[in-house]
């Protein structure tokens, strides 16, 4: 876990922060070439080897002097631009690995922050999805599948969550196979199967793995947000220039009404994303059910406005040339995983009515 | 009790929520919590006698700024105060509409000589307003009003008809918008007038709502009201209502979603231990399922809370803000209302004072929802105001 030492963040280095990170991805990953470049391996090591530079690939770590809720803004505007950059693994490696003393999780973490290691997570036992498979550990040799792994195709590394700690496995590893399976995501999903593959295993405390566990789910729907904020306000925009019946579509209560919904549902989905970072990041105990409720709304909330932005824009908006598409398929991959809202809930149930 | 955490609101806050806490404590005994239970419902909330005392301690004005006698807290302490409140089930209603909306726009609006007549009077807890806005033909337009005021010497003749104001029956005054240029554009030709209920002509028909409490239609004969009780100068109403109103709204808000935590908490105590029909209840995945969102959907009212009150902290006045937090907090009450009567089947039907009821105040809860979504502004009109305040889309 990183520590509660920093310095306070303010709203203003936040949005700086925010200002940076949309700058870089408005000239390395721009709207028009984003879902083309979602498809190539090296423009994902590219992109990734500048975040590096900016220090974005420390994120998580105490290294980068700013909490998971930053960490959470970037994963929003990585959603906006539609940009598969490997930042799941890396903010998972930089708390899960944080203590290790061995050489090898030390020239990881280098590797990592200078952008030449790209590591895809996968959560196996702590998923929360029941068909993510798992793999143990037997001395070093790594077996079994996993599956619904993201960015598995431009890794170089796999940081896979065993029952009592992580192994990372090379992606090149002899005895590992990684299937894309193709969906909603994109990049798709892989997924991975090892024999008997040579891992290096590292101990966890369970505590830390579903801490990170936790702060994936998170991420997850603050980059939906990001896609669904950002196709949101392209259709609000679409409302106040696209004329029908002689008007302005946006004039229509049936047009204002649907959008007046859909900032309801993203504003509740951000407001309690944030909370529960900054719950976390202040070492509140209660951060854990603040996530469960910001993933238990969230999640119906911004597939809802991601839906109904589809409707306000019309045929215009399903054109695959169009950005909408992509965030679409973006708020359901990231809104449906790791249990989706229906974990969610139920943590909540337990929460206040005790275990069924 | 198992409830939702508490936001941690930093120690100035939770020092004078303890405070509040020891006053309800003192004050707001089991004798009298008691006593009051045995009350019909439509008395209920309301109480001068509580008022007084509430006055007499400092409790009312409590955000008002101090140089009109109020503590000056901040919008986040009055929030934790009305939370408090809501929370004990202490009867404070009476005088909210004059602390919360006439005092308001006395500040902003009133004259020396007002603020100085009637503020003492409403922090003692002993000058009970009731809004007097909505008419037959002027709901939602309620700028469409027709109640006319007509100047005679030193007073206001008053004539027309209003409906639907919550407490004016219970009331001693009237915060009553008049026409009072009929030739002016609609907004234009507004006035407020500060209505004393017992003046000749005045005539006050209380009805039943279908949440268990009266609201009102009252009509206007000739009646005679001193020209000093025009507030905020003649034709100027419109901005003396909307001003009230908006920083109000958040306040008002904040009771609402107090009141709808402190029935889920109800509602989640109940279903802890409940078993019917040999089955426990928490431990059917539909109700869990239920009861997950509803937690869910609460957070996310107390955020939009929470975020009114700091932008009023920071000096702004929310308003599409203040509109969608009253839209998903009503909308939640109905929900839950109805959440509640699928979860505990035909006995949520039952009102508290049936001896087998599992849970009172449900279906009531349901019931008030509708006015929730009603009063104060539709939750179309709120769509409305976000649509084109909060996302500039085009009249």
């Amino acid at each position: 876990m990183t520590t509660g030492t920093r310095e306070a963040v303010s709203d203003a280095d936040r949005e700086l922060l925010r200002r940076s990170v949309r700058d870089l991805l408005t000239l390395r990953w721009p709207a028009d070439r984003a879902v083309e470049q979602a498809g190539s391996a090296d423009a994902i090591a590219a992109v990734w080897r500048d975040m590096a530079r900016q220090g974005l690939a420390a994120l998580g770590s105490d290294q980068a002097q700013v909490g998971i809720r930053e960490t959470i803004l970037v994963f929003e505007e990585l959603g906006r631009a539609a940009c598969p950059a490997p930042l799941l693994g890396a903010v998972a490696a930089n708390i899960a690995l944080a203590g290790q003393q061995s050489n090898t999780a030390r020239a990881l973490l280098e590797d990592l922050h200078v952008g030449q290691a790209r590591i895809a997570l996968a959560l196996g036992g702590f998923d929360g999805d029941a068909a993510a498979g798992r793999a143990e550990l037997h001395g070093d040799a790594l077996s079994g599948k996993v599956a619904f792994v993201e960015g598995a195709q431009s890794a170089t590394h796999y940081l896979i969550f065993t029952e009592t700690g992580a192994a990372v496995v090379a992606a090149d590893a002899p005895g590992s196979t990684a299937q894309p399976t193709p969906g909603l995501a994109v990049p798709p999903f892989c997924e991975l199967t090892f024999d008997g593959t040579p891992a290096t295993r590292f101990e966890v405390p369970p505590s830390t793995l579903k801490d990170v566990a936790l702060i994936a789910r998170l991420a997850c729907a603050g980059r939906a947000l990001g896609a669904a904020q950002r196709a949101f306000d392209m259709a609000v925009e679409h409302a106040k220039v696209r004329k029908q019946f002689g008007q302005l579509i946006g004039q229509f209560q049936a047009v204002q009404h649907k959008l007046a919904n859909c900032l309801i549902n993203l504003d509740g989905a951000r407001l309690t994303i944030e909370t529960a970072a900054e719950a976390r990041d202040a070492a509140n105990p209660d951060w854990k059910t603040f996530a469960a409720s910001a993933l238990a709304f969230a999640s119906p909330a911004l597939r809802e406005a991601s839906i109904q932005t589809h409707r306000a824009l019309g045929a215009i908006g399903y054109a695959e040339e169009h950005e909408a598409p992509r965030h679409f398929r973006r708020v359901h991959a990231d809104l449906a995983r790791f249990g989706g809202v229906t974990r969610a809930r139920a943590e909540l149930a337990d929460y206040l009515l005790g275990p069924a | 009790m198992t409830k939702l955490p508490a936001h941690d609101m930093g120690t100035t806050v939770n020092a004078f929520r303890k405070d509040v806490r020891d006053w309800l404590a003192r004050n707001w005994t089991p004798d009298k919590q008691a006593a009051h239970l045995k009350k019909p419902f439509n008395e209920r909330g309301h109480d001068r006698e509580f008022s007084k005392l509430m006055g007499r301690d400092g409790w009312i004005g409590v955000g008002w700024p101090k140089k009109f006698g109020g503590q000056g807290r901040s919008p986040t302490e009055q929030i934790a105060f009305i939370t408090e409140f809501a929370n004990s089930g202490a009867p404070n209603h009476a005088h909210t509409t004059s602390e919360s909306i006439v005092a308001q726009a006395l500040f902003l609006h009133g004259t020396k000589e007002q603020q100085d007549e009637w503020l003492p009077f409403i922090k003692r807890g002993e000058c009970l307003f009731a809004l007097g806005y909505s008419e037959p033909e002027a709901g939602s337009d309620l700028a469409a009003l027709r109640t006319r005021a007509v100047r005679d010497g030193d007073h206001w003749v008053v004539n027309g008809q209003k409906l639907w104001s919550t407490g004016a029956d219970k009331s001693d005054f009237m915060w009553l918008a008049v026409r009072t240029d009929p030739d002016a554009k609609k907004h234009a030709g507004i006035s407020v007038l500060m209505v004393d209920l017992h003046s000749p002509g005045v005539t006050i028909r209380p009805s039943m709502a279908l949440y268990s409490k009266t609201f009102s239609t009252h009509f206007y004969d000739d009646v005679r009201v001193p020209a000093k009780n025009l507030v905020g100068g003649v034709n100027n109403g419109w901005k003396v209502i909307t001003d009230a109103l908006a920083a109000e709204r958040v306040m008002i808000g904040g009771g609402r979603i107090a009141g709808l935590e402190r029935a889920f908490d109800r509602l989640t105590e109940y279903l802890k231990t409940a078993v019917v029909g040999g089955k426990a209840l928490r431990s059917d995945p539909v109700i869990r399922d239920r009861i997950g969102a509803i937690a869910a959907d609460l957070e996310v009212a107390r955020q939009f809370q929470i975020r009114n009150s700091r932008l009023v902290e920071q000096g702004k006045v929310p308003i599409h803000e203040a509109a969608l937090g009253k839209v998903f907090a009503s909308e939640l009450q109905e929900r839950i209302g109805q959440a509640a009567l699928d979860i505990l089947g035909t006995g949520g039907l039952l009102s508290e004072d049936a001896a087998s009821a599992p849970l009172g105040e449900m279906e009531q809860l349901l019931r008030h929802s509708i006015m929730g979504m009603i009063g104060g502004g539709t939750s179309e009109i709120q769509r409305n105001v976000i649509a084109q305040r909060g996302l500039d889309l085009p009249r």
